[in-house]
């Protein structure tokens, strides 16, 4: 039925239904748990939770450049401006009602999984206290590099899902499914392999995709996985992207795409097309980041399905050292063919971004290719410099050239 | 080294106690490990007969930590980064690293990317604590961290010596707790500075000796009430600079009960002996205060600090906020708003490590007390 539909109409129709059943969710018997987008969702999805991840929705915001205004609300009442734009401005929301969307329907119990970052568990208590709802803390410790530690790290986090069950049996009454739950896993696991396939494009030269075809690409990775729909959506995104190689159709036509860029960081929201344009005026592409892999789920479904969510949500990027983030960006290196990079000192995001000056010392080193570092913020536009950093941009694309780095295929 | 210590010596000391760590070092060619807070469990180092030294900032300038780690990084791990790269690095053999919240993840990180060549280990904290599997991982972490310090030092750990070892740092929190209450009591025998100064230095010396001299500065003590103290609660994770103690006795403040890391919390920390001593250790994890990258109950907190309030009958309540801390960031304003619903006057203190001038805070604290005094707020 979804055949004629393209991968943009489906992603809306999916997101339209899944806000419409959000929006309905009680009168259909089902409860709202807020979550964080690296959370081990396929749990609510196979018990019948709702999840909702406040995280888009402030993105939506800051996107439409909403930073500002809703920042400045939760300023005054005594959160300090450095906090993660998207805590901010969420609860800005809660007390405006101010949104560019519908806005999304209150929780009725918290997931906070630390394996994205600690201000998500903090804000969801700012929240729970407000409503008072029930928070559950799923504690990931570091992925740190020791055998025997991640095998008492996957069982400390499998007897923490057990918790979780136990958790939502006792607020929803109903017991869990486990078979249920394989099923979920199914989709899950399908669709992390054709969402990394649809990454994986970027090493097309010339890429079809850029980043931020990457970042509208996840958001069904990240509030729809688990489900049949999810894989039916990157089927046709594979697909599509797929004849675009086909046709050698580029971001950048081949003869243009000069520079093959690396992005670490979440993206500046608010200058997301900006940046887009800007950066292909130099003849640069922005290809991949190690934030739009953290979606690339590889989960086994031979092993006991709590065993592969633990070992997978451990492991994420943003749970894992700076020696294994720095492993897993050189990869991508190689894979994509990268000739330069851009380090965004996210000053939102205190979890990405402390790991950023010494990831790039390494990435400089291994690669030999010089940064580009910046500091802004991803939401907030009083963190942002335009003219310092359309200055930047220029000088290192300056650089790059001297250094006589651009693509040989390019016509430059 | 420290077993003949007096007040005066205690608090030259306290500000910087690593010349005379040093020195031990040297004379006993005992190893010196470092960690930072909070909840490593330092019996179990000791008991390896390894130095704990709880790395609490420097007061010397940022020179490296900076490139590492940005401005909006909380003071506390920016000033114990830049202790072990530009400072005393050297000291240490090893590190031991507790992960409470995102900074202290990445500092674990740099710091062993950049200490290379020697021993460094995390301690990986559970951050939620009211389940029962946050007790199995306090168990199992501490197991690991004797099997990691076992691997690196060769040695296996014996019942006798983490007996011993708890023996030592359960007196040392026994002594440091009676002297607490004399200094509650008598605000004019012991101040302010004085007696964190002995909290302080109890984390970084050798027990053993140190604990000699608290009790002799204990049985020295001539009890002076003294006059116009107004009794205060300090709330928050550490305090620092220790000037801020001067500017607290300078006010007549008597603090009469805190909930800091390196105060009550850690006074709170005794394992008992009866029993499995793992066990014993995983479980006063449970047993110590609110921390708030562990907690996630503020309310919890605040009926802590309102129980600690009316026990003691203090007049305030002091929150000492770390600059860029979002753990406590994300709880003040909920907390300050429930302690003012409560009528408890609160005086909110923004702290900064390598903080030289705090004349700001001096004002700001005289204008509540004042305030305070005048019944005005
Ligand atoms: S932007 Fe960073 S700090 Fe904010 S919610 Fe996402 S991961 Fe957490
Ligand atoms: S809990 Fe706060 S003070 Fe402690 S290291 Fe983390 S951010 Fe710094």
């Amino acid at each position: 039925m979804n055949d004629k539909l393209t991968s943009k109409q489906l992603s809306k129709k999916i997101t339209d239904e899944y806000m419409e059943d959000a929006f309905h969710a009680h009168d259909n018997g089902k409860l709202i748990g807020y979550t964080t987008a690296i959370s081990p969702v396929e749990i609510f999805v196979a018990h019948d939770i709702v999840p909702i991840y406040p995280e888009n929705h402030a993105v939506a915001n800051l996107t439409a450049k909403k930073g500002v205004e809703l920042c400045s609300v939760v300023e005054g009442m005594g959160y300090t401006n450095h906090l993660c734009a998207y805590a901010r401005s969420d609860l800005g929301y809660r007390k405006t009602g101010v949104t560019v969307t519908r806005g999304i329907p209150d929780a009725d119990l918290f997931l906070a999984c630390n394996a994205q970052c600690f201000t998500l568990t903090k804000w969801f208590q700012v929240l729970a206290r407000q409503g008072g709802q029930p928070v559950f803390v799923f504690d990931t410790p570091e992925h740190v590099m020791n055998k025997k530690a991640r095998e008492e790290i996957v069982k400390y986090c499998v007897l923490q899902l057990k918790e979780l069950i136990a958790f939502l049996e006792e607020k929803t009454k109903k017991k869990f499914d486990y078979d249920r739950l394989k099923e979920v896993m199914k989709y899950s696991a399908a669709s992390s392999i054709l969402y990394k396939e649809f990454l994986d494009m970027a090493q097309y030269k010339p890429s079809p995709i850029s980043i931020f075809d990457a970042l509208i690409g996840m958001a069904i990775a990240v509030y729809r996985r688990g489900t049949q729909e999810c894989v039916d959506y990157y089927q046709t995104l594979v697909n599509e992207i797929q004849a675009k190689v086909d046709q050698g159709i580029g971001v950048l036509p081949k003869d243009q795409e000069k520079y093959r860029l690396y992005w670490e960081n979440l993206p500046v929201w608010f200058k997301f097309s900006d940046h887009a344009k800007m950066l292909g005026s130099y003849g640069g592409v922005i290809l991949t980041s190690l934030y739009v892999h953290a979606w690339s789920f590889e989960f086994d479904l031979n092993k006991d399905p709590l065993v592969t969510l633990a070992e997978n949500y451990v492991n994420r990027f943003s749970n894992s050292t700076i020696e294994d983030r720095a492993d897993m960006a050189t990869d991508l290196f190689k894979k994509y063919s990268m000739n330069g990079m851009i380090m965004f000192m996210n000053r939102s995001c205190k979890a990405v971004s402390f790991a950023v000056p010494t990831l790039k010392d390494i990435l400089t080193k291994r690669t030999g290719i010089p940064a580009l570092v910046f500091e802004s913020d991803m939401g907030d536009q009083r963190f942002y410099a335009e003219s310092q950093v359309r200055t930047r941009i220029e000088a290192y694309f300056e650089t790059l050239d001297r250094l006589g780095l651009a693509q040989k295929t390019a016509a430059a | 080294m420290w077993e003949s210590l007096n007040l005066k010596d205690v608090v030259a000391l306290a500000r910087d106690p690593y010349p005379s760590i040093r020195q031990w070092a040297r004379d006993t060619g005992k190893k010196v490990v470092g960690s930072t807070i909070a909840d490593v469990p330092e019996e179990v180092i000791y008991a390896f007969d390894l130095l704990p030294v709880t790395i609490l900032g420097t007061h010397k300038p940022l020179k490296k930590a900076p490139s590492h780690l940005p401005d909006n990084a909380c003071s506390l791990a920016r000033s114990n980064l830049e202790l072990a790269l530009s400072y005393e690095g050297d000291l240490f053999s090893g590190f031991v690293l507790p992960q409470v919240c995102d900074t202290t993840q990445h500092l674990s990180d740099i710091w062993r990317i950049n200490f290379p060549d020697k021993y460094v280990e995390s301690y990986l904290a559970p951050r939620q604590a009211d389940r029962p599997s946050a007790r199995y991982w306090v168990k199992e972490e501490i197991e690991r961290l004797i099997a990691s310090l076992g691997e690196w030092t060769g040695k296996t750990l014996t019942n006798e010596a983490l007996t011993a070892s708890i023996l030592i740092h359960n007196e040392n929190k026994r002594l440091l707790a009676e002297l607490y209450e004399i200094k509650k009591k008598n605000p004019g025998t012991i101040t302010n500075k004085q007696f964190f100064a002995m909290m302080k230095l109890s984390l970084q010396v050798d027990k053993a000796e140190f604990n000699k001299s608290l009790k002799s500065i204990k049985d020295g003590l001539k009890l002076k009430k003294g006059k116009g103290y107004t009794d205060v609660i300090l709330v928050g994770i550490t305090c620092d600079p220790p000037e801020i103690f001067d500017i607290f006795d300078e006010l007549k403040l008597n603090i009469v009960g805190d909930t800091l890391v390196d105060g009550t919390r850690y006074l709170r920390g005794a394992p008992s002996l009866n029993g499995d001593l793992i066990d014993a250790m995983a479980d006063r994890h449970f047993h110590r205060g609110f921390f708030s990258p562990i907690h996630d109950d503020v309310f919890k907190n605040f009926e802590e600090v309102k129980k600690l309030y009316k026990e003691t009958k203090a007049k305030a309540i002091i929150y000492v906020h770390i600059e860029f801390c979002e753990s406590q960031e994300y709880d003040l304003p909920d907390l300050k708003n429930l302690i003012k619903k409560e009528g408890i006057p609160m005086h909110v203190l923004d702290t900064e490590y390598q903080t030289t001038s705090l004349s700001h805070v001096l004002t700001r604290a005289q204008a509540f007390f004042e305030s305070l005094k005048g019944g005005s707020l």
